[in-house]
C-alpha cells in the first residue's frame, strides 16, 4: 500500500512545512500564480466549464459539484457580487483547512481570484474561525505579500481585473460553518442560518450574489486551471469525484494525523489499518465515526467501504468534512455520544424548535444514562427526538445532531442497555 | 388566476402568495407562531409544516410560495406527527402555569396544544428558567413563558423602527430580551404584547386585572388622535379593562401606538365627572341645567365644540347652537397648536398624527372653525367635549361644562352636565384622510351621564334662566 501512495500524486501535503509559506516558494516550488495569468486568458464560462470538467466537489462537507454552484450565479447582477471562502473549520475532527492556510496560503489566495474572475466578483472574504488566530494572522502576511505583487488590488497582472481580499474572523460558533449563518455574521448580524431560498447564489452577502466555498476547494482551483479539469478528475479514483482529499484521522490509531489521497482511493479498513497502522494497542475497533462527528457512526463491520462522498451516502452515513474519528473497544460509546450531542445543544443556535429543545433534552437524557440513570424507555425516547429533530429545521446543524444519536443507539443498542440496566459503565 | 389545491380545495392565489395565506383563503387554518403576516418569514417555529406532492421533507407553509398546481396535504400523518413533536418540543420548557397566566384563554400556545399536541408530556428533566428584568413601566416579561418564535425583535426592527429586543445567548439558552436590558423606548410597545403568542410578553396594565374568557369585546375605532386606528375594546360590567389593535391594512395594520392603547383610562376613571354638577356640588339633572342655562344668560357667550365629537354630534349642534344661542360664536378646540386641518401631520413614522383628537377633520369639514382666542368681551363659555380634547386655559369667563370632563378640570364650572366618551356612544368620525369609520358603544355612560341628544333635549325643555 505505502508504494501506490507513493504513485498517487498529492496537491498540498507534500508542501505543509513552515518553510513553504513565503511567496518565493509559491512562486518556484508550486508554479505560484501560473494559473492565475492562464485564467486571465480565459473566459469564465471557460473556467467554470473546466471546474466542471474537473469533478470537485466541495470539501466543506456536502460535497456539491463546485462548478455547478459556480454557474447558479447570474451573469448580471445590480448589485455586487462576492466569493466567500468558509474557513470556519469547526466540524469536530477536521483540522485539514488549518493546515491549507498554515502552510500554502497562497494556494488560497490564487484560487481565490481565480474564482472571483469566474463569477464576477470584485470582493473576497475569508471567513475564519475565530480559534485560528495565528492562522488569520498569517492569511493576513500572505495577503499583504499577495498584494505587494500585485496578485490582489486594482487590475490584477494587467487584465483590468479588481480582487480584493480580507480575513474575517469569527467569534466562536460552530453554526457559522453553515454558509447563511456564515454571511449573517460576516454582515455583523447573528450567526443564525437564513431562510433558503433564496440561496446565496441570487442573494447572499450583503443581498448580492455570492458564492462560498470551502478552502481545500478553492485551493484545488489554481490546479485545475493549470493542468486541466480532465487531469483533475483523473486524479479520484471513483466517478463524479475529481483531485484528492485531505483527510484528518484522530482517535485510536497508531499514526493519527493529516493524509492526502486520491478521493475515492481507499477504503476506510485500508486508511485506518495501512495508512494509520492500526489500532492504538492493536485494540479491536468499535466504531469509525467516518465524517466529522456529525456523520452516522459505522460499526467495525461497517469500514469496507470506498471512502468518498457517494459510497459514504449510499451506506447511510457521509465523508463530510473528511475527518475520521477512529474509537477502539476500550471508549465507552454511550460517554462519546453523550459528548458529542452535548457539542450539538451548544452550538444549536436556537432558531428552529425541534433543535433548541430537542438538542438539550437529547443531551439530558444520555447524561442521565450515562451517570447510571437510565430507563429501559430512554433509547426508544432517544430515537424519537432525534427523528422529530432530523429533516425539520432550517439548516442541517439539526440533522447532524440527530444523525449521530440514531446511529449510536441503532448499532451499539446493546451497550445502551448493559449502562442502563447496570446503573453504571461496564466498561468502568 | 393560477391555482394550487389544498387539502382537496382548489385554491386561487396571487404569485407570490405564502401556504398560510392561500390556506386561510379556502377556509384552513394551518397554524403558526413566528409567522406574521407584517413581519419578516423566519420559518423558524416549525409549526406551519406541510406535505407537498414531489417534496421528500416536509415544508414550512410560511415560508414556501404557492405554484401552479402544487398539491399540499396540511393534514397527513407526517404533519399531525411533526406538529405533534414540534407542539411537545414547544412544552417541555413551558410552565404550566396556564391557570395564573393572563394570555390563558386567547394563548396560541394553549390554543395549538389542545387542537395539535399530546395530553401528556415525556419530559422528566428540570424545565429551563430564566431570571426576568424589568423592561419598562408598559411590558412585564415572563422569559420561561417564552417559545423564542422571535415576533418581539421583528416587529420592534420592522416596524417600531428600534431595535431594541434581541436574542442573547444561544440554543436551548437563548434568551429574549432587551439590549443591556434596558427598558423599552418605543412608545408603541403595547404591540409586543398583542404579538407575542405565548405569556412572555403582558401588558402591565392588564396583568392580574380580568381572565380574558369574561372580557366582550367590541370593534370600534382609536380616538387617539386624527388617524383613527381601529381598535377592540374589551369590557366586563361596563368596565374597560383593555384595548387592542384591530387589523385594518389601510390605516393602522396590526398595530397600535401606546398612547391610544392607553387613552381608554379616563372612562372609568374615579375623579370623571359623572353626576350633574351645580357649582361644585352634585345637583339634579333639572337643576344643574337650570344652573347652567342662567350662568350663561344675559352674558356675552362663546361655544367651544371639542373635535373629539363625532359628525352626528357636531351636525345636532349645527341646529342646536344658533337655535339657542344666536350670535355666539362657535369654535372647534382639541390639540393646542393644532388650530385647523392644515396644521395636522404625521406626528411620527409609524401611526401618529399631530392632531390628539380623532374628528378635527370632520367637524372642519362641517364648518366648524378652529379656537384661537375668545372674541374680546366674552363673559361666559359652554364647553362642550368628548372627553379627550385638550380643554384651553379659560380665565375670568364663566364656564358651563357639558360632556366628560374630570374633577380636577371642573374646577370652577358654574355646572356640569356629565356626557359620554367614545367608548359609550355610537357615531361617525373622520380622519386624516377623509374616511369616515364608526365609534361603537361598548358601554353605558357611567353615574348619570347622559348622551349628548338627550343633555341638548333636556336644556332645550327645561324652563329654568332663559337666554338673552
Amino acid at each position: 500500500m505505502a508504494e501506490t501512495q507513493q504513485q498517487d500524486e498529492t496537491l498540498f501535503i507534500q508542501h505543509f512545512r513552515e518553510s513553504s509559506r513565503p511567496l518565493s516558494y509559491y512562486l518556484e516550488k508550486m508554479a505560484g500564480y501560473t494559473a492565475l495569468k492562464k485564467a486571465f486568458g480565459m473566459s469564465q464560462d471557460d473556467i467554470i466549464n473546466e471546474v466542471k470538467k474537473s469533478n470537485l466537489r466541495g470539501r466543506g462537507g456536502a460535497g456539491f459539484p463546485t462548478g455547478m454552484k459556480w454557474g447558479f450565479i447570474p451573469k448580471q447582477s445590480a448589485k455586487p457580487k462576492y466569493l466567500v471562502c468558509n474557513a470556519d473549520e469547526s466540524e469536530p475532527g477536521t483540522f485539514k483547512d488549518r493546515d491549507l492556510m498554515r502552510y500554502t496560503p497562497h494556494v488560497l489566495i490564487e484560487g481565490m481570484v481565480i474564482g472571483g474572475f469566474a463569477i464576477g466578483a470584485n470582493t473576497g472574504y475569508i471567513y475564519i474561525r475565530g480559534e485560528y488566530t495565528r492562522e488569520a494572522k498569517l492569511l493576513d502576511e500572505a495577503i499583504d505579500e499577495a498584494y505587494a505583487k500585485g496578485y490582489l488590488g486594482k487590475n490584477i497582472l494587467g487584465s483590468g481585473f479588481n480582487f480584493d481580499l480580507t480575513v474575517h474572523r469569527g467569534a466562536g460558533a460552530y453554526i457559522c460553518g453553515e454558509e447563511t449563518a456564515l454571511l449573517n455574521s460576516l454582515e455583523g448580524k447573528r450567526g443564525e442560518p437564513r431562510v433558503k431560498p433564496p440561496f446565496p447564489a441570487q442573494s447572499g452577502a450583503f443581498a448580492g450574489p455570492t458564492i462560498v466555498n470551502n478552502v481545500e476547494t478553492l485551493a484545488s482551483v489554481p490546479f485545475i486551471i493549470n493542468r486541466g479539469g480532465d487531469w483533475f478528475a483523473k486524479l479520484g479514483r471513483i466517478e463524479k469525484s475529481g483531485g484528492t482529499r485531505l483527510i484528518g484521522v484522530s482517535g485510536h490509531v497508531k499514526k493519527p494525523g493529516l493524509y492526502e489521497l486520491p478521493s475515492g482511493g481507499v477504503t476506510l479498513r485500508q486508511l485506518i489499518y495501512d495508512h494509520c497502522g492500526g489500532i492504538l494497542g492493536d485494540k479491536k475497533l468499535k466504531a469509525v465515526i467516518p465524517g466529522g462527528s456529525s456523520a452516522p457512526v459505522l460499526t467495525a463491520d461497517e469500514i469496507d467501504v470506498v471512502y468518498d462522498i457517494d459510497p459514504m451516502m449510499k451506506i447511510g452515513s457521509m465523508l463530510g468534512s473528511a475527518a475520521v474519528v477512529v474509537v477502539s473497544e476500550e471508549m465507552c460509546v454511550v460517554r462519546l455520544l453523550t459528548r458529542i450531542t452535548k457539542f450539538y445543544a451548544h452550538e444549536s443556535c436556537g432558531q428552529c424548535t425541534p433543535c433548541r429543545e430537542g438538542t438539550r433534552w437529547m443531551e439530558e437524557v444520555l447524561e442521565r444514562i450515562e451517570h447510571g440513570h437510565g430507563r429501559e424507555q430512554d433509547m426508544n425516547l432517544l430515537l424519537d427526538i432525534a427523528g422529530n429533530i432530523n429533516a425539520r429545521t432550517l439548516c442541517a446543524l439539526g440533522d447532524a445532531a440527530a444523525g449521530p444519536v440514531t446511529s449510536f443507539v441503532k448499532k451499539f443498542r446493546a451497550d445502551f442497555e448493559a449502562h442502563i440496566r447496570s446503573g453504571k459503565c461496564p466498561n468502568a | 388566476m393560477p391555482k394550487c389545491i389544498i387539502d382537496g380545495r382548489e385554491a386561487e392565489f396571487t404569485p407570490g402568495q405564502n401556504l398560510v395565506e392561500v390556506a386561510k383563503k379556502v377556509g384552513i387554518q394551518i397554524p403558526f407562531f413566528c409567522y406574521h403576516p407584517a413581519l419578516t418569514v423566519v420559518a423558524q417555529c416549525r409549526m406551519c409544516v406541510v406535505e407537498i406532492e414531489k417534496m421528500p421533507k416536509l415544508q414550512t407553509a410560511c415560508s414556501t410560495p404557492a405554484a401552479e398546481g402544487m398539491v399540499v396535504k396540511t393534514r397527513s400523518e407526517k404533519v399531525i406527527q411533526a406538529q405533534k413533536a414540534t407542539m411537545e418540543f414547544l412544552l417541555i420548557n413551558h410552565p404550566l402555569d396556564c391557570p395564573v397566566c393572563d394570555k390563558s384563554g386567547e394563548c396560541d400556545l394553549q390554543d395549538f396544544s389542545f387542537k395539535y399536541g399530546d395530553a401528556y408530556s415525556r419530559y422528566t428533566e428540570e424545565k429551563r428558567t430564566y431570571v426576568d428584568l424589568d423592561m419598562g413601566p408598559v411590558i412585564k416579561k415572563n422569559m420561561n413563558r417564552c417559545i423564542h418564535c422571535t415576533r418581539c425583535i421583528r416587529f420592534g426592527t420592522e416596524v417600531a423602527g428600534i431595535h431594541e429586543m434581541v436574542a442573547v445567548q444561544r440554543g436551548n439558552n437563548t434568551e429574549i430580551t432587551t439590549i443591556d436590558g434596558r427598558p423599552l423606548e418605543t412608545d408603541y410597545a403595547g404591540n409586543y404584547a398583542d404579538l407575542c403568542p405565548t405569556g412572555s410578553l403582558l401588558l402591565k396594565d392588564f396583568r392580574f386585572k380580568k381572565r380574558v374568557w369574561f372580557l366582550k369585546r367590541t370593534s370600534t375605532v382609536c380616538e387617539g388622535c386624527a388617524r383613527g386606528c381601529n381598535m377592540t375594546i374589551h369590557q366586563d360590567n361596563n368596565v374597560i379593562y383593555r384595548c387592542t389593535a384591530r387589523e385594518n391594512l389601510e390605516i393602522n395594520k396590526y398595530w397600535l401606538c401606546d398612547e391610544g392603547r392607553f387613552n381608554f383610562h379616563y372612562v372609568n376613571a374615579e375623579d370623571r365627572v359623572v353626576e350633574p354638577r351645580s357649582g361644585a356640588s352634585a345637583a339634579e339633572w333639572a337643576d344643574a341645567i337650570a344652573v347652567a342655562k342662567s350662568a350663561v344668560s344675559g352674558k356675552k357667550l362663546a361655544v367651544l365644540v371639542g373635535s373629539d365629537l363625532t359628525q352626528e354630534e357636531g351636525k345636532l349642534l349645527l341646529e342646536f347652537l344658533p337655535k339657542n344661542f344666536s350670535g355666539a360664536p362657535v369654535f372647534h378646540f382639541g390639540t393646542p397648536g393644532i388650530r385647523s386641518s392644515q396644521e395636522d401631520a404625521a406626528a411620527d413614522r409609524i401611526l401618529k398624527r399631530k392632531s390628539k383628537t380623532a374628528n378635527l377633520h370632520g367637524l372642519e369639514k362641517l364648518g366648524f372653525k378652529g379656537f384661537d382666542s375668545l372674541p374680546a368681551g366674552t363673559s361666559a363659555v359652554l364647553v362642550i367635549r368628548g372627553g379627550r380634547a385638550t380643554l384651553p386655559e379659560l380665565k375670568g369667563v364663566t364656564t358651563v361644562g357639558l360632556g366628560v370632563f374630570r374633577d380636577s378640570e371642573a374646577q370652577g364650572f358654574a355646572a356640569v352636565l356629565p356626557g359620554a366618551s367614545f367608548a359609550e356612544k355610537d357615531g361617525t368620525i373622520v380622519n386624516f384622510e377623509g374616511r369616515e369609520q364608526h365609534l361603537r358603544r361598548a358601554i353605558n355612560p357611567p353615574g348619570q351621564s347622559k348622551q349628548l341628544p338627550e343633555i341638548l333635549m333636556m336644556w332645550a325643555n327645561s324652563k329654568g334662566g332663559q337666554n338673552a
